[in-house]
């Protein structure tokens, strides 16, 4: 990917602000079907430890219950302020693991961990310390330095004397959401925080040993400014985390209903949603951040920002990361999987995966198996995605095809694209340029096959571009 | 022109059934005919002893210990693993079979197979009738030699790992064997995929899964080789043959 500049050009993005999947799989969770349950799992994850060197393991556990709902939130969450469901749930989530571990060999490490949610810290230090010692005793962790085991982390309900007790279990990364500082957004998304809260709970990371600070925010929020996201930004980068994510809120209530809660006459208008964009964009890279991709952002120095320097980034349901070539192992309420060339998730409602563990049973309800032509296709995205460019060459080679005749289709529709200067075609390789970094799942769309299926015009499910 | 990577072999490959000048691409016995400049008749003859069966689904057994032997098969496509069972219940892996190669060769002395045969992926196969081939063969002097050579290769191949190596000489000698068979059918020497699991891989070479995986995460680490889940490249073909070359002298 070209470093440093992203034109913006508010003409473009207009043009492009359409709806599309933001890849952090492909084919992306519309594909998963029913046909695929339990005893397929157990057979991607045999297949996978028959690889000659079988992949190393990341895990990840949701934590799906929030003390107090946001209004813009499309996750998978249940609010509560029973603290008694915790245990409820850690004893199943233990049932999980158990039946989970069981299918893979030993010696196969544990390189990642990441909680999620929800709210992860709606549990304990104490309850996250536990879930970590049964996952340390089913799973074998990885002695090596660059083993993360990350949190998403509530700043409102959490503090310095908690932050020290999770760096004692062995926690080394965090991430906060903050979403807005102004406070009439804040009041608008029904989330309270304060600057101060925020920055004593990244400064206890730092004090206790965390390896890597993110903060969240979100543009196209109701009642969001100019003025005050700029004021939210500046603050952000005063307080120096090591990576940014700057998401555009995507409203569709008709899917993720605690939206509907939202004030929709205070959304922001497409022209200031491009605004607070571009203001993201200015501020950060000003302040020194550079521009991983997507919507991420990281200081120069973060290992992100080395990865991809040295080709080593990758993209999964977490977002980006640096450990390419794992598994995926997720665990909990409605977590997604991706053993071998496989996707699978668990139920979205409680119920159903309490009573599949109840009666013993992995509790997955859908998935997929890739097959040669989705595998291609993840791979070239994956590449467009951590990259910023398409190794025409490379991909011929790996895959045995003639690049221009199998990607007819999709050349025909990237046409347009380059002649807006999003992307420059070469004989070995299609380069994203500086214009065509902010559009990459507008490019990362030329070449999704499920795109082509009329199904997936009809029915939007993915939130726009920008 | 590249050769393709194993088994990523195009359409064309099962699709061709060979007619009566010439036999598929993969046939065991297409170097009989071209060495010997077979004449139409013959060739006629060995045709009709020939059947195509399949496909065979990965963990599809083509058959098992104690099995009335009454064919020898060619591989067309896929790779078919042969094994035994001791009286433990254990399992010993005697041997991977390639497009190409022949299985059941080791029941021609007896009226039953003495091992079973497994499909690893999805594998076609040629099937002949062993006596009704013997018969043939007595009339086609090329076809009795590469008869007599499918037998000795079967031979040298089980002695091959019998002797004191280490886990680095053997797993060596094994990818360099499979890198030379494969070559020779006209699939790349340097890029295939290992069709069988890694506890097939242990279990043959008698190491350790782990071992294997250990083995060849240093090869890796030492750029000899890359491995991508079940997809290999040998990058330096030169120091594998010398690690391979005592296992597979002679």
């Amino acid at each position: 990917m070209e470093p440093q500049t992203l034109a913006f050009n508010a003409d473009l993005l207009r043009r492009y602000d359409r709806p599309g999947p933001r890849y952090t799989s492909y084919p992306t969770a519309p594909q998963f079907h029913a046909g695929f349950g339990e005893k397929e799992l157990r057979e991607v994850a045999a297949a996978s430890n028959g690889d000659p060197i079988p992949r190393r393991l990341s895990l990840y556990v949701h934590v799906p219950f929030c003390e107090s709902p946001c209004f813009y939130c499309g996750c998978n969450r249940i609010i509560t302020r029973d603290k008694a469901r915790g245990d409820a749930y850690l004893a199943r989530l233990y049932r999980e693991i158990a039946l989970s571990a069981q299918l893979f060999d030993r010696d196969r490490e544990v390189i990642q961990l990441h909680f999620g949610g929800g709210t992860p810290n709606f549990l304990t230090p104490a309850q996250l310390g536990e879930v970590v010692e049964t996952l340390r005793s089913q799973f074998r962790f990885s002695d090596a330095a660059d083993r993360d085991i990350s949190i998403e982390l509530d700043p409102r309900f959490v503090d310095a004397d908690d932050i020290a007790a999770l760096g004692r279990i062995g926690f080394n990364r965090a991430s906060f959401g903050v979403q807005d500082f102004d406070p009439a957004v804040q009041e608008a998304v029904n989330r309270i925080q304060s600057v101060e809260q925020t920055r004593a709970v990244i400064d206890a990371c730092r004090g206790n040993g965390f390896r890597s600070v993110n903060v969240d925010l979100i543009y196209g929020l109701p009642s969001q400014t100019t003025e005050g996201f700029a004021r939210t930004l500046d603050t952000v980068a005063q307080m120096r985390p090591d990576r940014v994510a700057v998401y555009g809120y995507a409203h569709m209530p008709h899917l993720f209903k605690p939206q509907k809660q939202l004030d929709a006459s205070l959304l922001p208008s497409g022209e200031t949603k491009l605004a607070l964009l571009q203001l993201a964009i200015e501020q950060l890279t000003a302040a020194g951040y550079l521009y991983i991709g997507m919507d991420h952002f990281a200081l120069p120095d973060d290992e992100l920002a080395l990865a991809q320097a040295r080709g080593g980034l990758h993209r999964n349901f977490m977002g980006y990361t640096t450990h390419a070539d794992s598994d995926l192992v997720g665990l909990g309420v409605s977590a997604i999987s991706h053993i071998g060339d496989s996707f699978s998730q668990n139920p979205r409602d409680l119920p159903s995966w309490q009573a599949a563990l109840d009666e013993g049973r992995l509790p997955v309800f859908r998935g997929m198996r890739l097959n040669e032509d989705d595998q291609l296709r993840a791979d070239l995205i994956q590449q467009l995605m951590c990259q910023g460019e398409i190794p025409v060459a490379a991909l011929e080679r790996r895959y045995a095809i003639d690049f221009a005749t199998y990607f007819a289709l999709a050349l025909e529709r990237l046409a347009p694209l380059a002649e807006d200067g999003l992307v420059r075609i070469e004989r070995e390789r299609i380069v994203v340029t500086s214009r065509g970094r902010l559009l990459l799942r507008n490019i990362a769309m030329c070449f999704d096959h499920y795109l082509d299926q009329p199904a997936a015009i009809a029915t939007p499910r993915f939130s726009r571009a920008i | 022109m590249n050769a393709v990577a194993f088994p990523r072999n195009d359409a064309r490959t099962l699709a061709d059934d060979g007619n009566e000048l010439r036999f598929c691409s993969t046939c065991a016995f297409s170097q009989a005919c071209l060495d010997e400049g077979m004449d139409k008749a013959s060739l006629g003859d060995l045709h009709v002893l020939v059947e195509h069966i399949g496909p065979f689904r990965a963990g599809e057994h083509v058959f098992r210990e104690g099995d009335p032997f009454e064919a020898i098969a060619a591989v067309r496509a896929g790779t078919v693993k042969t094994y035994v069972i001791d009286r433990d219940g254990h399992e010993h892996v005697q041997g991977f079979h390639l497009p190409g190669e022949v299985i059941g060769l080791n029941a021609i002395d007896g009226d039953r197979y003495p091992c079973n045969a497994v499909a690893l992926d999805t594998v076609m196969l040629c099937r002949f009738s062993f006596p009704k081939i013997s018969v043939l063969a007595t009339r086609v002097p090329g076809l009795q030699r590469q008869l007599f050579r499918l037998l000795s290769r079967d031979i040298g191949r089980a002695a091959l790992l019998a002797g004191d190596w280490s886990a680095d000489q053997r797993l060596a000698a094994f990818l360099i064997g499979i890198s030379r068979r494969l070559a020779a059918r006209g699939f790349s020497a340097t890029r295939f995929q290992l069709t069988m699991p890694r506890t097939d891989i242990a279990n043959y070479l008698r190491l350790a899964p782990e071992t294997v995986s250990r083995v060849l995460r240093r090869f890796q680490e030492d750029r000899l080789l890359q491995v991508d889940r079940r997809e290999l490249e040998l990058l330096d073909h030169e120091a594998l043959e010398t690690l391979a070359a005592p296992v597979l002298r002679g």
